[in-house]
């Protein structure tokens, strides 16, 4: 699946990814909206409002309940992503060793905070809240399929910079 | 990055009986007797047996290309490549064991995959670490007389770094479901809650709350159907233990789900976990798929009658979630907004049914307090706060990672031995405790012992155990705004004083940071949180303010620095720096 963006997503794949989750009744249902989503974005980036009115459909609900769960859980984008995508941790050893400096230098030489796409279309952000689990080599991100560690802005400045010079990645 | 699956154990593997639905107890029995024939057989037969820990933060730092390195060196030898998850030493990845005939396991730490030909020719033994599970060996010492693993006691991580976390085979041998066996058969429910309360377990999940207490009334409620949830959201920015005993082994969450079922009989077990960690999901589900193959789940359990039903949920980032009645709402596929109590969820939970909600920690402790009795459980710890606690530490320490250490160990002995103290080149300035729930520690207040009762009179609290270590670079003003930011961010909104408050104090707190703060916005400050803290709904907001109060009262001279002399201290806040930039990310 590319990562470029795009302003709709094919429905013929929602329509399969969502034939494999078969409620047996209507609270299994209600309980599988969420895990569908998950499907979608994880698939594509982002859920659009067709993709989210299949699942209501296909979920017995209303579109409504399913863009009040996409705006509020923080995983879910109603937007395409750029052409890479980066996940920047904001836990508590990366606070503690930089990322800060990180998310302000993205803010100051990117134009881009949480949940942003660069105005080129190259980069989107999440800043994680939680945290990512590879506290000891803080500040760090995950970028595409990599991850990098121990990162100052400078250090930050070349890893971008090197993917966007090899371009996007070809599966997600 | 893509990751390459285990491989079976090769030729040990034929020992291996069929493994379809185990029809009854002597099915079961069967199985466990081979798998631990094929346990023993792999540590004693005259083979080379390489072990890499593979987790989510080595897969950072190249365990899965070393782990493909070894099997490449290796094939078509007769040796056995092993792909077992990280043991909590974040500092020693990516690490591979090697056990070579005649030898005991040897760790060795920090290998890169280039390394990997040379070390198992032998050639890098003065990167050999210790040795597992045994004494010296030809001049390397025991790997439990290193600082990092002589004060712990591992009762959950005991097969964690050890077995194979998708092997039910590996579990199996070691233990896994000899408890839940017992209640299936041997015990009654009476019993089993008996030496859960005897333990003096109590909820890992924060609250510590008794365990038994909660699955005593939660044996009682009549409706029906009844579930039991495992919370493992583990959404804090602070805490890393829960996705680890995923990791590594799965099962045993599991099978302390499945007794929590039979025992206060819940239909259906839940264990919803946090959507941040693909790699502890998709360890559970196997863990979870190969249960329900050997019939360990569903209908007629073992042909004891018993029948449990379970499901695998999974977060969406929205740190709220972790609260019980979030949690809830969030598998019925609402927004995770919590609700208020009474009623409490043992009484109406998940569909309005009773619920007994409990941490993974907490649940993973069972097996065992099954398995060898409450009253040993109980002696291990301190008065009020009894067992193991799992403990993770951020910030720049040397040998940083999650251990399994007695309750009521010093805090001192936490920092400076376990976790090597601080990097070279940071000075300790404090220890958060309690995540964003509570304030920090000073260096002078490190010999309390750390439990659930000890630290609360300083301001700290233990929570899930998760400890972050800050040093001189870090300015407690801009330190006390990233929690407030963070609480801001993650109130769900419902009520006014966390929704409203929250943001209040992070424009007071900047206002401080900018240098245009003065004396007022100090009183302002503690005034707001009183508020917060009286009036919210649910535990994000009453406890929101309290990072903010607790840095306030241990570093009160370096808030006044910023007010009265207009510095920041550590050159972080944006009086020091451009005084336009007001830094608008959190
Ligand atoms: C905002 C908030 C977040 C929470 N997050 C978690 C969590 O991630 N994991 C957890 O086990 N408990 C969390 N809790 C505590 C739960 O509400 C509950 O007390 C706990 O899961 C009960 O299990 P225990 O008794 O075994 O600790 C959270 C509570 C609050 C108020
Ligand atoms: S806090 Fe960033 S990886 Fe743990």
């Amino acid at each position: 699946m590319s990562l470029s963006p795009s302003t709709e997503i094919d429905l013929a794949v929602v329509r399969d990814l969502l034939s494999h989750i078969r409620p047996n009744d209507d609270q299994e249902a209600q309980e599988l909206i969420l895990a569908a989503l998950q499907e979608i974005n994880e698939h594509f980036g982002w859920v659009s409002l067709a993709a989210a009115r299949l699942v209501a459909e296909h979920l017995g609900t209303t579109e409504n309940r399913v863009y009040g769960l996409l705006t509020f859980y923080a995983d879910f984008r109603t937007e395409p992503r750029g052409k890479h995508f980066m996940l920047v941790c904001h836990g508590m050893s990366c606070y503690a060793l930089g990322s800060q400096r990180l998310v302000q230098h993205l803010q100051d030489g990117y134009g881009i905070g949480d949940g942003d796409t660069t105005a080129d279309g190259e980069l989107t952000i999440q800043v994680v809240n939680g945290c990512l689990g590879v506290c000891d080599r803080a500040p760090f991100v995950k970028l595409d399929h990599d991850f990098h560690g121990d990162l100052t802005p400078d250090r930050l400045d070349a890893v971008l910079g090197q993917a966007f010079s090899r371009g996007a990645p070809g599966e997600r | 990055m893509s990751r390459t699956h285990a491989t079976p154990v090769n030729a040990v593997d034929a020992r291996l009986p069929a493994s379809g639905r185990l029809a009854d107890r002597a099915a079961f029995e069967a199985f466990r007797a081979a798998a631990t024939r094929r346990w023993d057989d792999l540590w004693s037969v005259e083979r080379m047996v390489v072990s890499v820990g593979v987790d989510s933060s080595s897969l950072a730092k190249g365990a899965v290309e070393v782990l493909a390195a070894c099997r490449r060196e290796l094939t078509g030898s007769d040796a056995v490549v092993r792909e077992v998850s990280g043991n909590g030493a974040l500092w020693m990845e990516p690490w591979v064991e090697i056990k070579r005939p005649g030898q005991p396991p040897i760790v060795y730490a920090n290998i890169d995959p280039s390394e990997v030909p040379a070390l198992l020719t032998g050639s890098l033994e003065e990167r050999a670490l210790g040795v597992r599970d045994g004494d010296a060996f030809g001049g390397i010492p025991a790997l439990d007389d290193h600082p990092f693993f002589r004060h712990q006691e591992r009762i959950v991580l005991r097969n964690v770094g050890v077995i194979e976390p998708e092997s039910i085979e590996d579990a199996i041998a070691r233990g896994a479901y000899s408890a839940y066996f017992q209640v299936l058969f041997e015990m009654s429910a009476e019993e089993a809650i008996a030496e859960v309360t005897a333990s003096g377990l109590r909820g890992r999940g924060g609250a510590g709350f008794p365990a038994g207490i909660k699955w005593e009334s939660g044996r009682k409620a009549k409706a029906r159907p009844k579930f039991v949830i495992c919370n493992s959201h583990e959404g804090e920015p602070n805490v890393y233990k829960d996705r680890r005993i995923h990791e590594g082994d799965p099962h045993r969450i599991l099978e302390g789900i499945l007794i929590a079922c039979v025992v206060c009989g819940a239909e259906r077990g839940y264990n919803y976990i946090g959507g941040e960690y693909p790699l502890a999901i998709q360890r559970f589900r196997k863990a979870v798929a190969d249960a329900e193959r050997l019939g360990l789940i569903g209908q007629d359990v073992l042909g004891s009658g018993k029948s449990v039903a379970f499901r695998v949920r999974t977060g969406g980032g929205a740190y709220i979630c972790g609260e019980g009645s979030a949690l809830m709402f969030s598998i019925m596929g609402v927004r995770g907004q919590p609700r208020t109590k009474p009623p409490r969820s043992v009484e109406e939970g998940i569909w309005k049914r009773p619920t007994i909600a409990n941490n993974t920690e907490t649940l993973a402790n069972i097996p065992d307090i099954i398995t060898r009795g409450g009253a040993w459980f109980a002696g291990i710890g301190t008065e009020g706060s009894k067992g193991t606690k799992l403990m993770t530490v951020q910030g720049p320490v040397k040998t940083m990672g999650l251990v399994e250490v007695p309750m009521g160990i010093s805090l001192r002995t936490l920092v400076e031995d376990v976790w090597g103290g601080m990097r070279d080149g940071s000075t300790f300035k404090g220890i958060q405790t309690g995540g964003i729930s509570a304030g920090p520690l000073r260096d002078d207040h490190l010999d309390i012992p750390v439990d659930f009762d000890s630290m609360t009179e300083l301001g700290g609290m233990l929570g899930s155990g998760g400890f972050v270590v800050f040093d001189q670079t870090v300015c407690v003003v801009d330190f006390a705004r990233y929690m407030t930011a963070f609480n801001r961010y993650e109130s769900c909104s419902k009520c006014v004083p966390c929704r409203l408050g929250n943001p209040a104090l992070v424009e007071v707190i900047d206002r401080i940071r900018l240098g245009r703060g003065s004396l007022a916005d100090l009183a302002l400050l503690e005034r707001t949180s009183k508020h917060i803290i009286e009036l919210s709904l649910c535990g994000l907001g009453q406890v929101a303010p309290m990072p903010l109060l607790g840095m306030m009262k241990m570093y009160a001279e370096e808030f006044r620095a910023h007010i009265e002399e207009g510095v920041c201290p550590t050159g972080t806040c944006p009086i020091s720096v451009a005084p336009s930039a007001l830094v608008a990310a959190d």
